[in-house]
């Protein structure tokens, strides 16, 4: 297996505040999930390996170089911001296109790519929509196409799921695990883990800027579905839903806030997926699905203990 | 739905790597892009109608002036060149375009995007910083193109060769203002907060300040050297302007010569330009965000 990112000793602090300490990783080609609570280091992980930030102390090496100012190493990958920021007054296909250009591509080469990314990420139909009228998903999958163009060996998916209701998640999903089957080096971020098992088995697990631990992520589910999982349902008719819930042998206790059933598990994967067939099926009893990561943040707390 | 797209994907395999351009190819894309979408921006409009106000006075003065005397065309071409196209709109066009060339991206978080893109920092600084010198200056030359069209209502302005010649001349000085100024601006775009409030402090305060302060801070502006490449020596108006206003004050004028200037002005324009490329390879984009 090629190592595809190596880290020795990479640290980044901005004034007094630590994003990143000392970490040291060799991250090998596939799919890798960076996963980590709020305000863990991801997403500084992730622009120190595309040479946005400068590394305060260590090393960073992509695809074999320093990624920062890189051409070489930057003609390699391809980024998926987290924020929702895009040109104004642009269609989809106008930002595709101006960042095919912007690549470095002729005219004619970043129209056709432009088609062939859209259509890859099934948006043929509304790429010449603005991008204002888009939906979150739409927007992601656009996000997405701009990250492809140059045909990337790695690319780099920060919070890709975020926002995305049940069906966009699974869309998602499809196209993160299509990537992957065509060969290319994916590495997401997300503070859910099982979004992450969604799509691989290796990860990298971050807190409070430290590397907890990496590699193969069923240790890490071992640990985590020790503790109940809290998932709020938002629905039109939670008592109504709720009853679907009640001989689930994994739930532990429903609760109810205003337009929401809040399940606590034991059995999160079996409750994710049975939400999403309720969502698919159009019962029209969820409405789109909250993940809490506080339980998440219970398992990192016993972990640094 | 889920199969239909993974059926759909099934179908679609992943394209080669397209080819990537050189340099030049950079540059003009920078360039391209940036000009077509300063083009669509509803500031081209309102910096287009203010520069052209200027076109109206030597218009009004024609059909409306109440003086026994003819007014003087070629003095008030020349008065409203200097005094408003040069001095006044040519720093407001870097105003309304320059500064934003970067401090766009930087403000509107796009800048990502652009920074892992394998194009030279250079290229995309100097072509958004070309695609605005075409912009501004098209709008500039058109409004003193206008304003001499205008001002042959009045006397002693023809379209002769010599007053054409002098036109030119203007224009020609109008664009090394647009370039000093704008890279100016550029450069602040790319490193401050708010570029534009400190541009204008700069552009609007400090140029003039410095002009009127006796000593020979005065060389430290961009006016001094544009001014120094007018085709009359508008600055000794200013000067008797100062003395009457500063009353006892005296400042000495040193003036410099056109080619110097010229040099001065390219030399300050390659340092704009050069920090501003520096800056946008050096500096943390997203940090603030982060932080916050």
């Amino acid at each position: 297996m090629s190592i595809i990112i190596e880290t020795s000793q990479l640290s980044k602090w901005f004034g007094e505040v630590v994003a990143l300490n000392n970490i040291n990783m060799t991250i090998e080609k596939g799919v890798t999930g960076l996963l980590g609570p709020n305000g863990a280091g991801k997403s500084t992980f992730i622009k120190l390996a595309l040479g946005l930030y400068r590394p305060s102390r260590g090393t960073i090496k992509v695809m074999g170089g320093p990624p920062r100012n890189n051409l070489h190493v930057l003609r390699n990958i391809g980024y998926c911001p987290e924020t929702d920021k895009f040109y104004d007054n642009m269609t989809g296909y106008e930002f595709v296109y101006y960042l095919s250009r912007s690549w470095g591509m002729s005219s004619m080469t970043a129209r056709k790519v432009t088609e062939e990314v859209c259509e890859w990420v099934q948006m043929s139909e509304r790429m010449h929509d603005p991008i204002d009228q888009y939906s979150k998903g739409m927007r992601q999958r656009i996000k997405i196409a701009q990250s492809l163009v140059g045909r990337p060996d790695l690319l780099f998916l920060d919070e890709p799921m975020a926002g995305l209701d049940p069906k966009g998640r699974e869309e998602m999903f499809s196209l993160i695990r299509r990537l992957g089957d065509e060969g290319l080096s994916v590495m997401l971020s997300s503070h859910i883990l099982y979004e992450i098992e969604r799509v691989t088995d290796q990860v990298a697990l971050l807190y409070k800027g430290a590397l907890l631990a990496h590699g193969r992520i069923r240790e890490i589910r071992d640990l985590i579905d020790q503790h109940p999982h809290t998932i709020r349902v938002n629905s039109s008719d939670p008592r109504s839903l709720s009853k679907c819930f009640l001989d689930d042998p994994g739930v532990r206790n429903i609760s109810f806030e205003p337009g929401k059933l809040v399940l606590h598990t034991q059995d999160p994967n079996a409750c994710y997926q049975k939400l999403n067939t309720f969502y698919l099926n159009k019962d029209k009893l969820v409405d789109g699905i909250e993940c809490a990561d506080d339980n998440l943040q219970a398992v990192f707390e016993y972990l640094t203990k | 739905m889920t199969e239909k797209l993974l059926s759909h994907l099934e179908n679609i395999a992943l394209w080669e790597r397209p080819g990537h351009g050189g340099y030049l190819n950079a540059l003009l894309t920078s360039f391209s892009q940036t000009f077509n979408t300063m083009l669509r921006r509803q500031r081209l409009i309102l910096a287009a109608v203010v520069s052209f106000l200027p076109v109206l006075i030597p218009v009004m003065m024609a059909f409306f002036s109440l003086s026994s005397w003819e007014e003087d065309g070629r003095n008030v071409f020349i008065m409203m060149v200097e005094k408003v196209h040069i001095n006044v709109l040519a720093p407001l066009l870097a105003l309304f375009f320059a500064t934003m060339l970067v401090g766009e991206d930087a403000e509107g978080q796009t800048m990502p995007y652009m920074l892992t893109r394998p194009i030279p920092r250079s290229s995309w600084v100097l072509g958004r910083f070309g695609a605005y010198l075409a912009i501004a200056t098209t709008i500039l030359c058109t409004s003193i193109a206008l304003t001499f069209g205008g001002c042959t209502a009045l006397s002693k302005l023809y379209f002769s060769q010599a007053d054409l010649t002098l036109m030119l001349h203007y224009m020609g000085v109008a664009m090394a203002g647009l370039a000093g100024a704008g890279a100016l601006t550029v450069m602040l775009g790319a490193m401050v907060k708010r570029p534009i409030v400190v541009s204008v402090v700069l552009l609007y305060g400090w140029q003039y300040a410095a002009t009127a302060v006796p000593g020979l801070i005065d060389f430290f502006t961009i006016k001094k050297y544009v001014e120094a490449l007018l085709p009359v020596m508008a600055e000794q108006r200013d000067n008797a302007q100062i003395i009457k206003i500063l009353g006892s004050v005296n400042k000495e004028l040193i003036y410099v010569a056109p080619m110097k200037a010229l040099i001065m002005l390219c030399i300050i324009i390659a340092v704009f330009l050069g920090i501003t490329i520096l800056t946008v390879r050096w500096r943390e984009y997203s940090a603030a965000k982060t932080l916050s």
